[in-house]
């Protein structure tokens, strides 16, 4: 019987501690999955992204814009992009503005936009917030444009994820990357 | 097929790796730099940007903090996604733990993807004052590193300065057979820029027979206004518009380069030409 006892006792201890490593097991996993399938990657955020724009072949087939090897290219070529932004962005004449502003993005296989994401950092890649009248009209500039390059892979049109980045000097747009 | 497919396009875009020698750490008697090196080597077969890529690396960079290829290899991804900021933390450790190897990376990098021209000239300078041998060519081989800090030059507005060191430049690469698909193109573009109108012209001639360019034919076109030679003015901006029409411009699959232009600038350019 004590045999028996001490038996259920050892029993209890070691699924006490499987579960226990178990539970470690699964936290260095998630620890490892961290990462997002493709670093970059822009998941939809329901309470910010326009609902009813999707991939069109769902977010794990999304390619970055140089996969395609056609370069960085935009509807009517980069210099309507310029012209758009020129004419566009009013500059806030301000010497403490001064960096890089990143807005990402992914492009469906329509030509449609979505999901825009802001970075920002000085000139020394240091982050920073950049006056918040320079960056929302950035992004809605951005956001208005309706339609971007559709990119092909083998003739058939493909979802992909651009940015823009922004190079800010006391409060004027100097030049739009890539 | 269709993960193939994808395997395919990936791979045929991703940064050639110049991959370390394990075996090398290992004969020098630094296990851990070997350990590190041999877990950084199972990135092989995984994409750049992928969470199996960026996590062998962090664990290649647990066994050894200051193996600098680990740093360099998981920045790739940060980079070509316009992610300046995590890069600039990856590509500096790998620059602080050897400099020689990623300070003209780093530098060329600046200027490709984020047109950081005084940061470029810092890295190529500082590169350059470490060395005793040749800094070599940019990441992608378009430019010698020192035709990339000329055009930085020009981009910051020392355009003699950029003359000098683009056309001390380029007398070395001819000596070398080894002249750069854009080198004459650039050149010639500062030679217009600053009013020297024959010399632009004779290295529009010489980039026409290296690379035929619709850049060229319209920078050329440029030169012979200033000139006032309307007719080959004219033969020029036609030749650049058929060659534009027909792909040969330049072009780079991250960026636009210096002196790109677009169709737009040269079909401006004929309305000009034929409202005269």
């Amino acid at each position: 019987m004590k045999n028996y006892r001490k038996q259920k006792k050892l029993i209890v201890i070691l699924i006490f501690s499987s579960i226990l490593l178990s539970c470690q097991s699964e936290k260095k996993v998630s620890e490892k999955q961290d990462y997002l399938r493709w670093v970059g990657d822009i998941e939809q955020n329901d309470k910010i992204d326009q609902l009813d724009l999707k991939a069109c072949y769902g977010d794990d087939e999304i390619l970055q814009y140089f996969n395609l090897g056609e370069g960085p290219i935009y509807s009517g070529e980069k210099s309507t992009l310029l012209n758009i932004f020129k004419s566009r962005y009013r500059p806030l004449i301000d010497k403490e503005q001064n960096g890089l502003i990143r807005i990402r993005f992914f492009v469906n296989c329509k030509g449609k936009a979505g999901r825009f994401r802001v970075l920002q950092s000085d000139y020394n890649y240091q982050e920073i917030k950049f006056d918040d009248r320079i960056v929302t009209q950035l992004a809605d500039i951005t956001k208005s444009i309706e339609n971007w390059k559709v990119l092909y892979r083998r003739e058939v049109p493909v979802d992909y994820y651009m940015y823009l980045i922004f190079k800010i000097t006391s409060g004027q747009l100097t030049e739009i990357l890539p | 097929m269709k993960i193939l497919n994808l395997i395919i396009v990936l791979f045929s875009f991703s940064s050639v790796l110049v991959e370390p020698n394990c075996e090398a750490f290992k004969y020098y008697g630094d296990t851990l730099k070997y350990e590190a090196c041999k877990k950084a080597m199972e990135i092989n077969g995984h994409y750049q940007f992928s969470k199996e890529y960026q996590t062998i690396l962090d664990e290649s960079l647990k066994i050894d903090p200051t193996f600098d290829y680990a740093y360099w290899a998981k920045s790739i991804a940060y980079l070509k996604s316009g992610d300046f900021v995590t890069w600039r933390k990856l590509i500096d450790k790998a620059v602080e733990y050897n400099p020689k190897e990623h300070l003209g990376y780093r530098g060329w990098c600046r200027y490709q993807f984020f047109r950081d021209y005084k940061g470029t000239i810092v890295d190529i300078e500082k590169l350059d004052s470490l060395v005793d041998y040749d800094i070599g060519q940019s990441q992608n081989g378009t430019y010698h590193l020192n035709i990339a800090k000329g055009l930085c030059y020009k981009a910051i507005g020392q355009k003699e300065k950029a003359i000098t060191i683009i056309e001390n430049q380029i007398k070395f690469n001819e000596d070398e057979n080894f002249v750069g698909k854009y080198d004459y193109l650039h050149l010639g573009v500062l030679y217009l820029e600053t009013g020297e109108f024959e010399n632009a012209i004779e290295m529009f001639k010489k980039q026409s027979h290296t690379n035929e360019l619709a850049e060229n034919q319209y920078y050329s076109a440029l030169a012979f206004l200033s000139l006032d030679k309307s007719t080959e003015y004219k033969s020029c901006l036609k030749k650049a518009k058929e060659l534009y029409v027909g792909g040969r411009k330049m072009h780079n699959p991250y960026s636009n380069p210096m002196d790109k232009i677009y169709l737009e600038n040269i079909e401006n350019e004929i309305k000009i030409a034929y409202n005269n």
